[in-house]
């Protein structure tokens, strides 16, 4: 009996925690499709996506899943950020900038058989606009901000009116966060959120998400564009960069990103080949020009001076950054390769630097890498750091990790700081307004020049064009000239890939489109 | 003895309070403000206000504290932040994965540990002895991660034996009926999946196993020593009873409390996901997914994990104690069988 009841409190409290776990394992919808090695390419990233809800996230990891699904008004071109048509075939801008007309493209279908029409258009964008917006859609408000509201003219054509002229609203059109088309019935039946179950137009269709493991996407053989030459398409989830690497090798992927110049011989010695384009990024120094003593922009220019930007980026990055000369990245509109900052001549710059009486000053910095700065702030700071003591200059560096330094940015307590940008719509105005943007995490330099500010007003403003284009070059010599930053590189995009893998490409926008890529 | 259990459960519900008010105040007092991060680089001051001010964040912290608790006595432990999805889903889409792993671990740790340790024990200071014990060393002090990518080097790198991450192939994935890829794919009978997971489960279960073994074994070594001076001992020995009986009937059942004590404490942990392991071989369990919600200041993740893993480790201590009344029927819980 005592034996008895010892075995029942054992299966008892095993059963208990049995109860407890099977809550666990809670049916998930799997895929029906049973693909094959062949026709199957594997793309390794570092992190999981966010959500694939393309007005529901921020995230790069997110963008490299939605750019194969979904399609845009708009799309860049392969090897730049110009747009091209793509479910809008054409478009007309009235003189007054005012209003743009989109013909959209006939008899195309969401994955769930729906029809793309005008109406689809306007109720994608009317979601991401006053009153139906909501706080979370991070990029709403930098896509649609200038939005007034949409018309429906006919079932293929749509209207778009602007409250103001905006030049980067169609270069905003292109992009992967805000701008694709959602299927409306999918949002409907998804409480307006298809971050787990997205339905666009695009040449893969969803199959299935394994949390933290992998997404699944299928070829869209009723796709209206180019058809994608691979059937299936796995996104798989290796938080390790070294792992990542040893799956490529291994051939658990086909193609990885993430990776630095460290790994790049390991690589191609087992036969591998590498993926490296020009990125659409900067990474920067930048003076607190509020206060003293780099209020003062001749100082600013003595200490960029004292820097030899080319010889530091080399030995920090081992060629696989490209040493700054200015803001923009050199593929950009408005990049002139004529503009250069103070060119490095260390004994001009101690004569400048004694006679100001500058002795010392505080450095802030981050410790993590970044898609920029690979090295992390902390190396670059300490580089920096070295220069300066050459010149009579102590520095005393703060670090803090990336989310504890952007909030200490804030106060603005720092001489210099180090930062860096990622473009996100290939226009330069999204590069140079970082010196007119009132937001302290933005503008960390705390640069305030009413004529600078004035001119990214026009340069918004602008019709696309010579006029356009030589705004840019204007503010990228005022910025060169005030030395309110000292540009220090522009990271290269580095990716792999199998030998059998044909025609893979990393956009600069930072998406992996699919749908030309084979494997053998 | 049924009554203790329905004791000791009862004894789970302050503990649960406890542990959530912690969590809740530890969060919001160290954590950076989710909101930014939530919202992005484009956010403005504005939108940063209408969000946390639509997620309750500008309540007092005793009325955040009140609607959580309320919320999670039925059953609803929020909505992520980040994803925006409820937060029990997000944690059983990954629990299945951290139990799979933690048990075959484990196992593999509870067999080599004992059997180290008894084989040190009985050939004390013999070579077996130091072999044994210089294994147990390493295994408690090599940094996991190293270890995990040592092995990936190795045995995926250069011998190509073994994949190097992940749970099974992609293409190989069974139908999800209880989440454990063993299982499901047994169950379906797709054979190629159940090969392909337990190849997935070698290198992180061999790498997480090695630190409880190391334990385990050092435990069973110095209980056995203890149990093998026992006068019992003599006296079985000195009935003639096979040495093999002796060890593994009189002295390692004699001795296995304080082991059962130790193998129960590793699986708590191990259950409460392990968090290097789980990164260096992106396993997509609980544990490194908790950590990415700790940098992202995502609340509500945070508090749920931390209450289920408070529970799973009170319930398995629970069957470590009923468990002692079969290894030594001299204990008793209930004052009737006394």
């Amino acid at each position: 009996m005592k034996k008895f009841k010892r075995i029942a409190a054992l299966v008892l409290s095993v059963a208990l925690v049995g109860i407890s776990l099977t809550g666990c394992g809670g049916p998930k919808e799997s895929s029906d499709t049973t693909p094959k090695a062949s026709d199957t390419l594997i793309y390794a990233q570092g992190a999981e996506p966010r959500g694939l809800d393309p007005a529901m996230v921020d995230d790069g990891e997110s963008a490299k899943v939605m750019i194969n699904i979904y399609d845009g008004l708009l799309k860049y071109s392969k090897d730049s950020t110009k747009v091209e048509p793509s479910l809008a075939k054409s478009w007309d801008v009235s003189p007054d900038g005012l209003t743009y007309t989109f013909h959209l493209q006939e008899g195309v279908k969401f994955h769930d058989g729906t029809d793309f029409d005008a109406d689809a258009v306007k109720f994608n964008i009317d979601r991401q606009l006053p009153p139906q917006v909501t706080a979370d859609m991070a990029y709403a408000s930098f896509v649609y901000g200038s939005v007034k509201d949409v018309q429906v003219v006919d079932k293929n054509t749509v209207k778009v009116n602007l409250t103001a002229p905006s030049t980067p609203f169609l270069a905003n059109l292109a992009m992967v966060m805000s701008a694709p088309i959602i299927s409306p019935k999918a949002l409907k039946d998804n409480n307006n959120n298809v971050n787990q179950a997205p339905v666009g137009t695009g040449p893969y269709k969803f199959v299935n998400w394994a949390k933290d493991e992998n997404i699944v996407l299928v070829r869209n053989d009723e796709y209206w564009g180019t058809k994608a030459l691979t059937k299936n398409v796995i996104f798989k989830f290796i938080k390790d960069n070294s792992a990542r690497v040893v799956a490529l090798n291994n051939g658990e992927a086909d193609m990885i990103d993430g990776i630095d110049a460290t790994v790049v011989k390991q690589i191609t010695d087992a036969g591998n080949k590498i993926f490296q384009a020009p990125g659409m990024n900067i990474n920067y120094m930048a003076y607190n020009t509020s206060k003293k003593p780099f209020n003062d922009p001749k100082l600013r220019a003595a200490i960029s001076q004292s820097i030899n930007v080319p010889e530091m980026v080399k030995s920090l990055y081992q060629g696989y950054s490209e040493p700054a000369t200015s803001i923009l990245p050199t593929f950009m509109e408005g990049y002139d390769k004529s503009i250069a900052q103070v060119p490095y001549d260390a004994e001009a710059a101690a004569t400048a630097i004694k006679a100001s009486g500058l002795t010392s000053v505080k450095l802030m910095t981050y410790t993590n890498p970044r898609p920029y700065n690979s090295a992390t702030g902390q190396a670059l700071a300490e580089a920096v750091q070295g220069y300066l003591s050459k010149v009579g200059v102590t520095c005393t560096i703060d670090s803090y990790d990336w989310t504890t330094y952007r909030e200490k940015l804030k106060a603005g307590n720092y001489d210099i700081c180090f930062y860096g940008w990622i473009g996100d719509n290939g226009d330069p105005d999204n590069f140079m307004y970082l010196l007119a943007h009132e937001d302290p995490s933005m503008n960390v330099a705390l640069y305030k020049n009413p004529e600078f500010n004035k001119l990214i007003v026009k340069g918004v403003e602008t019709p696309a064009g010579a006029d356009r284009i030589a705004i840019y070059t204007q503010l990228e010599k005022m910025a060169a000239a005030d030395a309110a930053w000292l540009p220090v590189s522009h990271a290269e995009t580095l990716c792999a890939y199998r030998p059998n893998i044909s025609d893979f490409y990393f956009h600069m926008t930072g998406v992996t489109p699919f749908v030309g890529v084979s494997k053998k | 003895m049924l009554k203790y259990i329905f004791k000791r459960i009862l004894m789970l519900i302050p503990v649960l309070i406890g542990v959530s008010i912690i969590v809740f105040l530890i969060m919001r007092v160290f954590s950076p403000d989710p909101a930014p991060i939530v919202l992005g680089q484009h956010a403005t001051q504005e939108a940063v206000e209408v969000w946390r001010q639509a997620n309750g964040l500008n309540d007092p912290i005793y009325l955040q504290y009140f609607h959580y608790i309320t919320g999670a006595l039925t059953g609803d432990l929020g909505i992520s932040y980040y994803t925006k999805m409820p937060v029990t889903k997000e944690i059983f889409a990954r629990f299945p994965a951290t139990i799979e792993l933690a048990l075959v671990a484990i196992m593999l740790a509870s067999f080599f540990g004992i059997l180290i340790g008894v084989i040190s024990a009985v050939k004390k200071n013999s070579i077996f002895d130091n072999a044994g014990m210089f294994i147990a060393l390493i295994g408690v002090s090599m940094p996991i991660f190293w270890l995990g990518i040592l092995l990936i080097i190795f045995f995926s790198g250069t011998l190509h034996w073994l994949p190097s991450s992940g749970r099974i192939d992609p293409l190989l994935q069974p139908l999800d009926i209880t989440g454990f890829y063993l299982i499901d794919s047994l169950v379906t009978n797709n054979m190629d999946g159940f090969k392909d997971a337990f190849r997935h489960l070698v290198l992180p279960a061999s790498a997480l196993a090695m630190y409880s073994m190391a334990i385990i074994a050092r435990m069973t070594r110095s209980s056995m020593l203890e149990t093998l001076q026992q006068d019992f001992i003599r006296t079985a020995r000195a009935k003639g009873i096979s040495e093999g009986r002796v060890i593994i009937r009189h002295a390692l059942r004699n001795g296995l409390i304080p082991i059962v004590t130790v193998i129960g404490l590793q699986l708590g942990s191990l259950l409460g996901g392990a968090v290097l392991t789980e990164t260096v071989f992106s396993w997509p369990g609980i544990g490194a997914y908790t950590v990415a919600c700790i940098l992202k200041s995502d609340f509500p993740v945070v508090q749920g994990v931390v209450l289920l893993i408070a529970s799973i480790f009170v319930l398995v201590n629970l069957i470590v104690d009923v468990f002692y009344a079969f290894l030594d029927p001299r204990i008793k819980y209930s004052k009737k069988e006394v």
